[in-house]
């Protein structure tokens, strides 16, 4: 039979490869322990309490608060903790909107061809060429604002890339000898692109899975700037975006804290995509 | 085919682009975003003056006709008078074109000098220290939300420290010099980790190559064929990339703007957004979608020149 | 290598002229007076026929001016004649004013005139700005002000609605020029409120030789009778400069002044205006225009929408930081109530007093002061502000008492019990930072019985908007005095269900009787028996929960004189002084 595009021992191979340097596996670290921190958020295990005041209105971080409190007197820790399930909620539906956008229309337009092609490739183009900002506005317009529509308009406005980069892999690997043999063995266009071309570009859409995810975490804070962010719940960009008026007075700890916390995820996926980039393909490097 | 004809074909094929963005814009915002009597007449608007004033803007006609006024404004670079400030829109962006670029040109090439500086620097050293050390440094410079850079920016360096002007902007040069340069530092900061990433991988690209090894046979020292031929062929993609970032700094930086009371095009698209002053919105859209357009063709067509080994299709 | 090298004498070059530039830019003439001032938001042009916002409204009334004003130092305000020559005098019927006006005064030089010499101010130029106004062509929000008030103007108004040009010549029976210097308004009905009308922007003489000229331009070529002129407007830069009109008429300070502002008299009887340039910075974000303040580049600091209030204003003082630095503070009370609006056409409030009473109670407007206000705010009980007639000091709302309790109680009876079966309610706010904790704050309120809350933000056109169509269910808004007198709050209850205001949609016949007979009444004792009335109506009928009226702190440097502030004063700098001396001692310090 045919066998699979990337043999077993290759994933094996780019997970050993990873966990040989440190600096990735403190990176998987603080990614799972995120993603634990917002799991338990979500259940209200942690942090269920972020709403309560603990103490006067803006403390200075202390042995009593940690971190602080914000304006109400409410835990500044508890907020990052439930920001935390906000900010991994957004990162990760984003990205598997994202991903699941560029991929199936990048799938079409390489494999099909032609008029498909053309049309989906006109799409893209017009997408690209609207600033992302002006997008983001249009779709929060249309959509209300809250939470599903910043998951909508930032999935909506990061798949162009992995789109393109898709249709070009999928045009590659189409006449390739073992697709070839697999329409001489009659499969379908369904089994031909899931089950034997889109193995082949699954490196890339792991990559860019990482990188939309962390843009994703910072674009919500422009979001939250202009007002479109998330509502009624504690998000990093409303906690940075409060610092607008708080910094000045000698507030810091909200904007300090919050920029930390998201610091440390973005750093993470960052360089995660880049060692999950330099084991899978090295081809791929820098874009 | 020759490049003649390509050019002719790239441009041709810029038409369904332009449609596609003008029917995208016209949806987004004709359609969906409705009526803005109430954003022109106030709280005291009477009923009566409410149709007038939909007959005023053309609102009563068609969508067709609608979308043909969409269309043609974006044409002949008639957007009409914006809905807040009543200002007429070209004259308002010649203005703001102006504030933006006399801050995200130095900005930008100061940058882009920095970042393929840089990025020589790490390719030099490869997997040397100061080459891993300049890879994380542009990882977290990059992972730093530009809200917390402006903010502290701002407040530690032209505050406390009385370095640079808080905030303003005077036209003319060199008066706007003083105005310009913590912005410009703060947007060399967030622009230049991604693109060192990028120039350092183009760079050991090419360090690959056959080339190479036959220069170093020859007994070439690694820096002649770091300079002298590495960057002179990595600075094709490297100026690819540069081109391709043109139509992003008439936008400017819309924060950036703001904060320091620059009066550029990013301000006039926040205060438009913060106004619901659709006309502006849908005019800096409409010009910065052209301008990506435009310089996405010239960005073909350059490396079609530069590069002979891409394929005219 | 060679890269570095080129890029870091790039850096040299650049920070080499910026410290040129650095030198060549501070020295000013030293003696001359500067007031540095700044404005928060865009300035949309400078016709007083279009501005509606209070930012834009303060920069045109530096260059455009009106028949009647207010007396700079005398509370409550007190009209007094600006361009007109007296008070009017007023008809036995209350509708006929007849005003004379003051002769030699000029408009600003200007190329729209003959020669560029500014012309003399006649009568007619007021019938000109009225009608305007009232212009189909010229869309003025402010036309509904005058509407079905001046005889012949609606009628004037529809005609041109339908026909390419508006004939300005075509006479109105409303408004007549009698002479060179004589104006008659006739009213259809007696309207006490006119004279404080007149006294707003939009009534401001515009000369009609400069819109002619201009055209659509009018609006970035200022052309007033003001004590300042500006060039022309360029609103591609943040930063506006006036200067001192050389043909300004001879007024003076006054010579009076209310028994708080006696120390403000030092300069009574000079001639105004007192600086000789005005620059007005835009800066629409809060911390650049605060840290400005700080290093003393800007003189004046209106902190009243600003949070940093509440960190700098400690009680009625001012923190000893800023105090060493010679900064002073102004603080007096708002006209203006704080509002947490109900929607009363929407079918959960309507008819439901008992639902809206609770959702009164349960809002704790005391810490909701100490949190947004650090405790100086007068708690708002009903909708009259503090300084007008009607408002009663000693006067408690009983549903304004924070009582958890009797919430739960009313919730209750209202059929919710606990809140149960409630909707979550959305509570629409203007998308700034500050609002959008005031509305977190009610939504914090509202659990404590049960009710669910949504803060919803918006921008502000997009709120306007949103209560227009009457989509919102509670929404968050301040309503400030346009003109002393309270009928200008009652007003927003008064058959609200058919027009905006702030939304309201409350219909009460009762209210709505009294208040008819109410607003055709000169003032007396009667009316303001009414008025009290009226506003404990607004009080126990809860169609809106009422927050606070917030004070107004401004800020300004030591060598600021005569500065105050007061919310139906424009036009204020002409009044203002600068002490160089101190200016040079206080700079020395920071």
């Amino acid at each position: 039979m045919i066998a699979p595009p990337f043999p077993r021992s290759l994933w094996a191979e780019t997970l050993r490869q990873m966990l040989q340097k440190k600096l990735t596996v403190v990176a998987m670290a603080v990614v799972f322990l995120y993603t634990m921190v917002a799991l338990l958020a979500h259940w209200g295990l942690i942090a269920g309490d972020w709403n309560v005041e603990v103490g006067g209105s803006y403390a200075a971080p202390s042995i009593q608060h940690w971190l602080g409190t914000d304006i109400f007197g409410r835990s500044v820790l508890a907020k990052i903790i439930k920001g935390t399930e906000v900010a991994m909620s957004v990162g990760f539906v984003v990205a598997l909107i994202a991903v699941t956008m560029g991929v199936a229309l990048g799938a079409l337009a390489g494999y099909f061809g032609g008029i498909v092609d053309e049309c989906i490739v006109w799409f893209y183009t017009t997408v690209a060429s609207i600033p992302n900002i002006m997008l983001l506005l249009a779709l929060t317009f249309i959509l209300g604002k809250g939470i599903l529509s910043v998951y909508i308009a930032l999935g909506m406005t990061n798949w162009v890339e992995l789109c393109r980069l898709i249709r070009g892999e999928v045009k590659r690997h189409k006449d390739q000898e073992y697709v070839q043999a697999a329409t001489a063995l009659g499969a379908s266009h369904l089994r031909k692109l899931c089950r034997h071309i889109l193995p082949n570009v699954l490196h890339i859409v792991i990559i860019c899975f990482a990188l939309i995810f962390q843009f994703a975490i910072k674009s919500e804070v422009i979001l939250s700037y202009l007002g479109l962010g998330v509502q009624n719940s504690p998000s990093w960009g409303v906690m940075i975006d409060d610092a607008r008026v708080e910094l000045a007075r000698g507030i810091w700890w909200q904007l300090v804290f919050a920029t930390l916390a998201m610091f440390l995820i973005v750093l993470a996926f960052n360089i995660l995509s880049d060692a999950l980039r330099d084991a899978l393909d090295p081809k791929l490097k820098g874009k | 085919m020759n490049m003649y004809h390509y050019a002719i074909r790239r441009l041709l094929y810029a038409i369904p682009v332009l449609i596609g963005v003008t029917l995208v814009i016209f949806l987004l915002f004709n359609v969906v975003a409705g009526d803005p009597t109430l954003i022109l007449l106030g709280k005291h608007a009477t009923l009566q003056q409410m149709v007038e004033l939909r007959h005023e803007l053309g609102l009563d006609k068609s969508m067709l006709m609608q979308y043909c006024d969409t269309l043609k404004s974006a044409f002949t670079l008639n957007f009409g008078r914006s809905w807040a400030t009543k200002q007429q829109i070209m004259q308002m962006i010649k203005g703001g074109a102006y504030a933006s670029l006399t801050l995200s040109i130095p900005a930008f090439v100061l940058a882009s000098l920095a970042a393929i500086a840089m990025a020589l620097l790490a390719a030099f050293f490869r997997g040397k220290l100061l080459d891993r050390s300049l890879v994380v440094v542009s990882v977290i410079m990059m992972s730093i939300s530009v809200l917390a850079y402006i903010l502290f920016g701002q407040w530690v360096f032209a505050y406390k420290l009385g370095w640079f002007e808080i905030a303003g902007y005077e036209y003319g040069f060199p008066n706007f010099l003083p105005y310009i340069i913590l912005p410009a530092i703060i947007w060399i900061v967030l622009s230049i980790g991604p693109d060192v990433r990028f120039y350092r991988t183009v760079v050991l690209d090419e360090v690959h190559q056959d080339y190479v090894r036959t220069a170093r046979a020859k007994g070439l020292s690694n820096r002649i064929i770091l300079f002298k031929h590495v960057l002179k062929n990595a600075m094709i993609p490297i100026i690819t990339n540069l081109v391709i970032q043109v139509p992003s700094l008439i936008l400017g930086a819309l924060l950036i703007e703001n904060f320091f009371g620059i009066p550029g095009l990013g301000n006039i698209t926040l205060q438009a957004i913060n106004n619901s002053d659709f006309p502006v919105i849908k005019a800096m859209t409409i010009l910065s979608s052209m301008l990506y357009i435009i310089f996405n063709i010239i960005t073909d067509v350059l490396y079609t020149l530069v590069d002979p080994r891409v394929k005219l299709k | 290598m060679k890269n570095l090298i080129k890029l870091g004498v790039f850096v040299l070059i650049v920070l080499g002229m910026w410290f040129y530039t650095k030198r060549v830019h501070t020295p000013q003439n030293q003696n001359e007076k500067v007031l540095v001032t700044v404005g928060a938001a865009q300035i949309k042009g400078f016709d007083p026929a279009q501005t509606d916002d209070v930012y834009s409204a303060c920069e045109v009334a530096k260059i455009y001016e009106g028949l009647l004003g207010y007396h700079y130092l005398k509370r409550p305000y007190e009209l007094v004649p600006n361009l007109a020559a007296a008070l009017p005098t007023v008809s036995e019927d209350g509708c006929v004013y007849t005003f004379s006006i003051k002769e030699g005064i000029k408009f600003h030089d200007n190329t729209c005139f003959p020669a560029g010499q500014g012309r003399e101010l006649v009568a007619e130029d007021f019938v000109y700005t009225i009608k305007r106004v009232a212009d189909p062509k010229v869309q003025s929000p402010w036309f509904s002000m005058l509407a079905e008030k001046i005889q012949g103007l609606d009628a004037w108004r529809n005609k041109y609605a339908v026909v390419a040009q508006t004939d300005y010549t075509e006479a109105v029976a409303g408004l007549k020029a009698v002479d060179r210097y004589t104006l008659q308004f006739t009213l259809i009905r007696p309207w006490p409120q006119f004279p404080y009308i007149l006294a707003m922007g939009f009534c401001y003489a515009v000369p009609h030789e400069a819109v002619q000229h201009y055209g659509a331009e009018f609006l970035n070529h200022p052309v007033g009778t003001g004590p300042f002129t500006l060039q022309a407007f360029n609103p591609q830069l943040n930063k506006l400069i006036y200067y001192k009109n050389p043909t300004f008429r001879d007024k003076r300070f006054p010579s009076e002044a209310a028994e708080a502002y006696q120390h403000l008299l030092a300069d009574a009887g000079k001639k105004l205006p007192l600086v000789d340039k005005i620059i007005t910075h835009i800066l629409p974000e809060e911390q650049p225009r605060w840290l400005k303040f700080q290093q003393g580049t800007i003189d004046v600091a209106d902190i009243a929408s600003d949070s940093i209030a509440v960190e700098v204003v400690q009680g009625d003082r001012i923190a000893p930081r800023l105090q060493e630095k010679g900064i002073q503070l102004f603080l007096e009370p708002e006209q203006s109530t704080g509002l947490f609006v109900i929607n009363n056409g929407h079918v959960l409030f309507k008819n439901n007093a008992k639902l809206r009473q609770a959702l009164s109670l349960a809002f704790d407007e005391q810490r909701y002061n100490e949190l947004f206000h650090k405790g100086t705010a007068v708690l708002a009980q009903s909708i009259i502000p503090p300084g007008l007639e009607g408002y009663q000091k000693d006067y408690t709302n009983p549903y304004k008492i924070h009582d958890l309790a009797k919430a739960r109680k009313l919730l209750t009876a209202a059929g919710y019990p606990g809140g149960k079966g409630l909707p979550v309610i959305t509570l629409d706010v203007h998308a700034t930072t500050q609002h959008r904790q005031q509305g977190e704050f009610f939504k914090k309120c509202m659990e404590r019985i049960g009710v669910k809350i949504k803060v919803v933000p918006n921008t502000f056109p997009e709120l306007l908007k949103r209560i227009d169509q009457k989509m919102t269910m509670l929404h968050a808004l301040s309503w400030s005095a346009d003109y002393p007198d309270a009928e200008g709050f009652l007003c927003l209850l008064y058959h609200s269900d058919q027009s905006m205001g702030i939304g309201a949609y409350f219909n009460d016949p009762a209210y709505n009787a009294l208040y008819e007979k109410a607003i055709v009444m000169q003032p007396s004792s009667e009316r303001t028996k009414l008025y009290e009335q009226l506003n404990s109506m607004a009080a126990e009928h809860v169609p809106a929960i009422y927050s606070v009226h917030r004070p107004h702190p401004v800020l300004y440097h030591g060598w600021i004189k005569n500065y105050l502030w007061a919310d139906c004063l424009y036009g204020t700098e002409q009044y203002i002084n600068i002490d160089l001396e101190q200016k040079k001692a206080l700079q020395a310090k920071f």
